[in-house]
C-alpha cells in the first residue's frame, strides 16, 4: 500500500485565527475512529449510505478504522466537514475533523 | 428460539415483524430509559456527560475547545433531536407486526443508539463477545448482545435498499490517508486487531 508522503509532513506552527482567511482552500479532513460497539457491517452501511461510496470501497475504510484505528472518510471545505462530521454523529459513529497538511 | 428471521420484506410493501413478547417489552423499556437520560443534557459539553451519554454525543473538535463550542451550537439540538425520533418511533412501534421503510431507519438508529449507551455503561472492549464470569451488569450485557444480533439483522435487510454507488465517489478519498500504523499498532497505540 502506498502512502500519501507528501501530506503527512507535521506542521510546526500554529497558525493565528487571523491567518486562516490565507489558505481557504486547504481540505478538512472528515475521521472515524474505531470503537468496539459499532458493528462492522452497520459502520460499511452508512459509509455507502452518506457518502455514495461502492461496498469494496466502504468496506476498504471500514477495514482502515478497525484495525489501523481510524481512516479519512471524506474531504473538502470547513462548512462541507462540519456536515459530514454531523451526519456520521447522527448514526453513532465517532467522527472528528482536522485541517489537512 | 428459532432462527426464522425477525424482520423480513412484505410482499405488499414495508417489513414484517415477528417478535416475541419478551423482545417487544425490552424494545419498549430501553427507548424510554435513555429517552429519559437525554431530557436533561441541554447544552452540556461532551467531556461533562455522563458515560453512557457520551457516544452520542461526541465532539468533532476534541482538541480544539473554542471551535467545538461553536460546532456543538449549531448541531447540538439537531442532533439530540434525531436521537430522540428514532427512540420515540422503536418505543411506539415496539408491538407493531408490520413497519414501513422510514420507521425501519428509525429502528436501525435507535438500536445503535441504544447499543451506544448500553457498551458504554457495562464498558465494552474490543470484540468481546462471551459473557465475563462475576459480571456485574448480565442483564445489560445480555441486553447489548440481543440488540447487537437484531441490529445486524435490520444492516443486511437495509443495506439491499441502498441507491447504487455514486459515480466517482470512491475516487475523491484516498484509501489509506495515513499509510501503515507503526509497528502492529493502531495510530492510537492500541495493538492492532489481527485480520481474520
Amino acid at each position: 500500500m502506498t502512502s500519501t508522503g507528501s501530506r503527512t509532513v507535521p506542521t510546526e506552527i500554529e497558525s493565528p485565527e487571523t491567518h486562516e482567511v490565507a489558505a481557504p482552500d486547504l481540505p478538512w479532513l472528515v475521521i472515524v475512529w474505531n470503537d468496539p460497539i459499532n458493528l462492522m457491517s452497520y459502520v460499511t452501511y452508512v459509509f455507502q449510505k452518506l457518502f455514495g461510496y461502492s461496498r469494496a470501497k466502504a468496506h476498504k475504510l471500514m477495514l482502515d478504522v478497525h484495525y489501523k484505528g481510524r481512516a479519512v472518510v471524506a474531504s473538502g471545505p470547513k462548512e462541507r466537514a462540519e456536515l459530514d462530521v454531523a451526519r456520521l454523529h447522527q448514526h453513532g459513529l465517532w467522527a472528528t475533523m482536522e485541517r489537512s497538511g | 428460539m428459532s432462527f426464522r428471521s425477525r424482520i423480513r420484506p412484505a410482499r405488499t410493501g414495508g417489513y414484517e415483524l415477528r417478535l416475541a413478547p419478551e423482545e417487544r417489552t425490552l424494545l419498549t423499556v430501553l427507548p424510554a430509559h435513555l429517552l429519559s437520560l437525554l431530557e436533561d443534557v441541554g447544552e452540556t459539553p461532551p467531556d461533562d456527560l455522563p458515560d453512557v451519554l457520551r457516544r452520542l454525543l461526541p465532539p468533532a473538535y476534541p482538541s480544539d475547545p473554542d471551535a467545538e463550542r461553536a460546532y456543538e451550537s449549531m448541531t447540538r439540538e439537531d442532533l439530540v433531536e434525531h436521537h430522540r425520533e428514532s427512540l420515540e418511533t422503536m418505543s411506539a412501534t415496539a408491538n407493531a407486526t408490520w413497519l414501513d421503510d422510514e420507521q425501519l431507519v428509525a429502528w436501525l438508529a435507535a438500536l445503535n443508539d441504544l447499543r451506544l449507551a448500553l457498551g458504554s455503561l457495562i464498558g465494552v472492549t474490543e470484540d468481546e463477545v462471551e459473557l465475563p464470569d462475576n459480571d456485574e451488569n448480565p442483564a445489560e450485557r445480555i441486553a447489548y448482545l440481543y440488540l447487537g444480533g437484531l441490529q445486524s439483522e435490520l444492516v443486511d435487510i437495509l443495506e439491499q435498499t441502498l441507491p447504487d454507488p455514486v459515480p466517482g465517489a470512491d475516487d475523491l478519498v484516498p484509501d489509506d490517508h495515513w499509510g501503515e500504523p507503526p509497528g502492529g499498532l493502531r495510530w492510537d497505540g492500541t495493538p492492532q486487531p489481527r485480520y481474520p
